[in-house]
């Protein structure tokens, strides 16, 4: 627990830098002092401000996740996506059910359409090759047992592959953008259970 | 009260002081916790996120006692998200109200 305002700002300070630039951890440490130095001229102690104000933790929990979540909104990665999911879960333990279990699944799912998909984009035109080589009977292996029929196919394996790809790219567009707004919301309304209210 | 519930309501009622007047962070703050028991220190992540959404400005003042005072001020989008909010969350509060008149009447 803080007592004083040194062990507060000292707390902030330590569990933010280099999570955060040091220009925004400066105006937030600010924040604080200020809050410290208007609380004393109405003469209350640090003790009280400390006890009044909660965990150093807590708000530093809060203000990196809001960090993060705005760097990953600015700069779409996976990277910076993950930061933010990572940050959010210290937030509440709730977090692990509701942010981390559907990001892993959406991620799982979301890549293995792009395996799929890239994998018929590599296999299709080898496909289609060999099914012209043997229509044209040149082929040394007998791949297709009917070559015409692999024309079509590979065709559409193909097709298929690339369509996938490109859907691929644009759900995971726009789950980023849903998950960020999740991300968002969860940060004001999702708070501690107990205890630091 | 639950303590989910009061950080969802902070953001309104954060607004809906600085809709009557500009205050200063310690101001604001003892404005809300002399009402509602939260961690006082949330209040200011709070307000950082309220300022990179444009809802609200900061500029600094000289105090009496000498150091600048960084004040907050609702932008215009600010004054159209307090009025939404504020609406939205009368119209709640009077149907939840409602119901448990209803409740209390039909239980006496």
């Amino acid at each position: 627990m803080t007592q004083n305002e040194q062990d507060y700002i000292g707390s902030l300070k330590s569990a933010l830098s280099g999570t955060i630039p040091d220009e925004e951890l400066q105006d937030i440490l600010s924040d604080y002092t200020e809050h410290f130095r208007a609380g004393r001229e109405e003469g209350r102690t640090d003790e009280d401000l400390c006890r009044a104000l909660g965990s150093p933790m807590d708000v530093a929990q809060e203000i990196r996740a809001s960090w993060m979540v705005s760097r990953a909104e600015k700069n779409r990665s996976c990277r910076n996506i993950w930061r933010a999911v990572l940050a959010t879960i210290g937030l509440g333990l709730l977090n692990l059910i509701v942010v981390l279990v559907p990001f892993i699944l959406l991620t799982l799912v979301l890549l293995i359409i792009l395996v799929v998909g890239a994998v018929c984009i590599v296999f299709g035109p080898v496909a289609f090759v060999l099914a012209l080589l043997q229509t044209a009977g040149i082929s040394f292996i007998n791949f297709w047992l009917w070559p015409v029929a692999g024309v079509f196919f590979s065709i559409g394996i193909t097709s298929l592959g690339l369509l996938l790809v490109i859907g691929d790219y644009y759900l995971a567009r726009f789950f980023y953008h849903l998950g960020i707004r999740w991300l968002k919301w969860n940060i004001r309304m999702i708070r501690k259970a107990e205890g630091t209210a | 009260m639950n303590v989910q519930f009061k950080k969802g309501v902070l953001e309104i009622c954060v607004l809906s002081v600085l809709a009557r007047r500009d205050c200063y962070g310690y101001e604001l703050v003892g404005e809300i916790s002399k009402r509602i028991d939260i961690s006082e220190g949330t209040i200011y992540p709070l307000l950082r996120r309220l300022r990179d959404e444009g809802l609200v400005t900061t500029y600094l003042q000289e105090s009496e006692g000498g150091a600048p005072r960084k004040y907050y001020r609702l932008t215009g989008t600010g004054r159209d998200r307090e009025r939404e909010l504020r609406d939205e969350w009368m119209q709640f509060a009077t149907s939840v109200n409602a119901i448990l008149a209803e409740v209390t009447h039909d239980a006496e």
